[in-house]
């Protein structure tokens, strides 16, 4: 069977100031298995967001490949497009913005319906009813507007409207990261909950490493436009291979002081470069408490550590 | 203890009659960090305004005195405040590049609350800039805000804030704007230089890994009320109010079983115009009872150093 998600050596590059592009996403290679969530975590800049736009086309692709469900999208007909975007759906971070506030929620989620012909009359609003049901919220609140529901209430909104065309992929950038601490909670168990009765594969997009260690079976780390390690989560989260991860994961304040108090504070220092002037060799080695000469000039290639991935010269 | 640097007593702000904030006590002593902790609209960020004597024209204080030191605040004329504001009371903000002026020097513009000559100003100011961790003071003083990046905005709004050693700082989500590894440092210099200089830190946060990683002691708000305060290891190994224990279950933690079902606050916070005569989490409250509903719950202590605002407080798990 075709992977919802395969994409080979994608680069998604914008023109920058004085000639030199942008190289947001650098030559990333992943897959999504159906019924699979894979967690995507990095810094912002690093790119994590430009390649869900660049999934969705939302983005033109620079090079490399984007196939879902085996067709490729890059350089692919009008038709093929429109084809394949209802197998990909995407909830984005802010569900104030994503919903059109002259329009109705159940108006919203219905739109992909009518859109492709599927639906209308009685069986859309009982398709609408049934889907705002499946999100928990009440079918009579079809006839609402975005503006009557509390943050947390428009993502489930959201998350119906991406989910009426039954997508293969459904595509999550930050989707709880404008919602307060009690709101999040109700989110991610929806997400988790609809995962596991639809069984679409889910790319989630997240700087909140706890959250993606929540809902993710494998995690994928980008630094600079580059993945650094892609892992199983476990595997990830128990033994940190890429010093980069290792970092992130060392800097994520618990939510517990003892634990949190007890954890050795090596802050790792420096800024991220610009991904207009990336370093050459390790883009990493700029910031890390591992680099030798070789980091500095030869690009670290992709290599197995049993289950997990890295790029890293270092790592073992 | 020693006396308090900032003291707030019985706080009361309200807008078009609902009473938002509602009597609001706490203290912060000489390098200590306490942190205001809670969700959206809990009023957390009004009471630093308040502290500041910056309200919205909109907000009234219908209570409450505010003090510096030994000073009572609240009823100085704006003159007498503004000599106050970045002088012995300071803030930081959650988005450091727009409240930095983008057309001053980043030397300029933490000098500004020195009010001394520039030639003067100059050492001091590197001084501040390499105290804060910024690399190269010598050539970043004279750059602008565009210049450099989040973490390091934050660090010149830090400088701009601790120059003229306040006695005590308000940082209101100070690294919510920030990534991670970028807070950790952040995290790393506030608790630093609360220490070093014995200023008395008010922090304002949403995020409770913030909270374990830094404050001495916290006050969890709801609904412009605290809900219970106390020692902050003490407050999350016990907590006194079902909405802390709650609010820290329904965390996602690195330690958790993935993919379980995180706890979940029913309903949500009510807006100011339902405000009922009780306490104001009865509603989405599993312990609530009729009492809970119809009477506020003082903050009355309960075990380990700590105030609860809980009719059921023995009962919290």
């Amino acid at each position: 069977m075709n992977a919802p998600l395969d994409l080979h050596d994608l680069h998604v590059h914008f023109p920058g100031r004085g000639g030199a592009p942008i190289r947001a996403v650098d030559g990333v290679s992943l897959s999504i298995a159906p019924g699979e969530t894979l967690g995507l975590v990095g810094e912002s800049g690093c790119g994590k967001s430009t390649l869900a736009n660049a999934v969705v086309g939302l983005l033109p692709p620079t090079s490399g490949s984007v196939r879902v469900l085996g067709t490729e999208l890059v350089g692919a007909s009008r038709a093929t497009l429109r084809a394949m975007r209802a197998r990909v759906q995407m909830v984005f971070q802010d569900p104030v913005t994503s919903l059109n506030p002259r329009m109705t929620v159940g108006e919203a989620i219905g739109e992909p319906l009518l859109v492709r012909n599927l639906f209308r009359g009685a069986a859309l609003r009982t398709e609408v009813a049934r889907l705002l049901e499946e999100v928990g919220l009440r079918p009579s609140q079809a006839g609402n507007y975005p503006h009557q529901f509390s943050g947390g209430q428009r993502q489930r909104v959201v998350i119906a409207r991406a989910l009426a065309l039954r997508p293969a992929l459904l595509i999550c950038d930050e989707p709880v990261s404008a919602l307060d601490v009690s709101v999040r909670a109700q989110v991610l168990n929806l997400l988790v909950e609809l995962q596991a009765q639809h069984g679409m594969a889910n790319l989630f997009v997240s700087h909140d490493l706890a959250v993606v260690r929540h809902v993710a079976d494998r995690v994928a780390v980008m630094y600079l436009g580059r993945l650094v390690e892609l892992a199983p989560r476990d595997a990830l989260f128990a033994t940190p291979r890429h010093p980069y991860t290792r970092a992130l994961l060392a800097a994520v304040p618990e939510p517990d002081p003892v634990v949190q108090r007890a954890k050795p504070h090596v802050p790792l220092t420096g800024e991220i470069p610009s991904p207009a002037a990336p370093p050459p060799g390790c883009r990493f080695h700029t910031r890390c408490p591992l680099a030798i000469a070789r980091c500095r000039s030869e690009v670290p290639a992709w290599r197995m550590i049993g289950e997990t991935g890295v790029a890293c010269h270092v790592a073992y | 203890m020693t006396a308090p640097a900032l003291t707030v007593e019985n706080l009361s702000l309200s807008i078009s009659g609902a009473n938002i904030v509602d009597g609001v006590s706490f203290a912060v002593a000489p390098g200590e960090v306490l942190a205001l902790v809670g969700e959206s609209g809990c009023g957390k960020s009004l009471t630093a305004s308040a502290v500041m004597r910056l309200l919205p024209d909109a907000i009234r204080q219908t209570g409450g005195r505010i003090r510096l030191g030994s000073d009572d605040i609240t009823d100085w004329p704006e003159r007498r405040l503004r000599d106050l504001r970045g002088q012995r009371m300071s803030m930081i903000f959650q988005e450091p590049q727009a409240a930095l002026d983008p057309l001053a020097r980043v030397g300029a513009q933490i000098a500004e609350s020195l009010r001394l000559p520039r030639a003067s100003a100059r050492p001091r100011v590197l001084r501040m800039l390499e105290d804060v961790g910024i690399s190269d003071p010598a050539r970043r003083i004279d750059q602008y805000p565009f210049e450099l990046s989040g973490g390091m905005c934050q660090r010149v709004m830090i400088a701009t804030a601790l120059i003229a050693r306040p006695i005590v700082l308000l940082a209101d989500e100070p690294t919510t704007a920030l990534d991670v590894t970028i807070q950790a440092q952040i995290l790393d210099l506030l608790r630093r230089l609360a220490v070093e200089r014995q200023t008395a830190v008010l922090l304002i946060t949403h995020d409770m890994g913030v909270v374990a990683d830094i404050a001495d002691r916290v006050a969890v708000m709801y609904a412009g009320r605290i809900a219970e305060t106390g020692p902050t290891e003490a407050v999350f190994a016990r907590p006194g109010h079902p909405y802390t224990a709650l609010l820290l279950a329904s965390i996602p933690r690195l330690s958790d079983e993935p993919k379980s079902k995180l706890a979940v606050i029913d309903g949500r916070v009510p807006a100011p115009a339902e405000f009922g005569p009780g306490c104001r989490f009865a509603e989405r409250c599993p312990l609530a009872d009729a009492r809970c509903r119809a009477e506020t719950p003082p903050l009355l202590p309960v075990a380990g150093n700590r105030l609860a605002a809980c009719f059921h407080a023995g009962r919290v798990a």
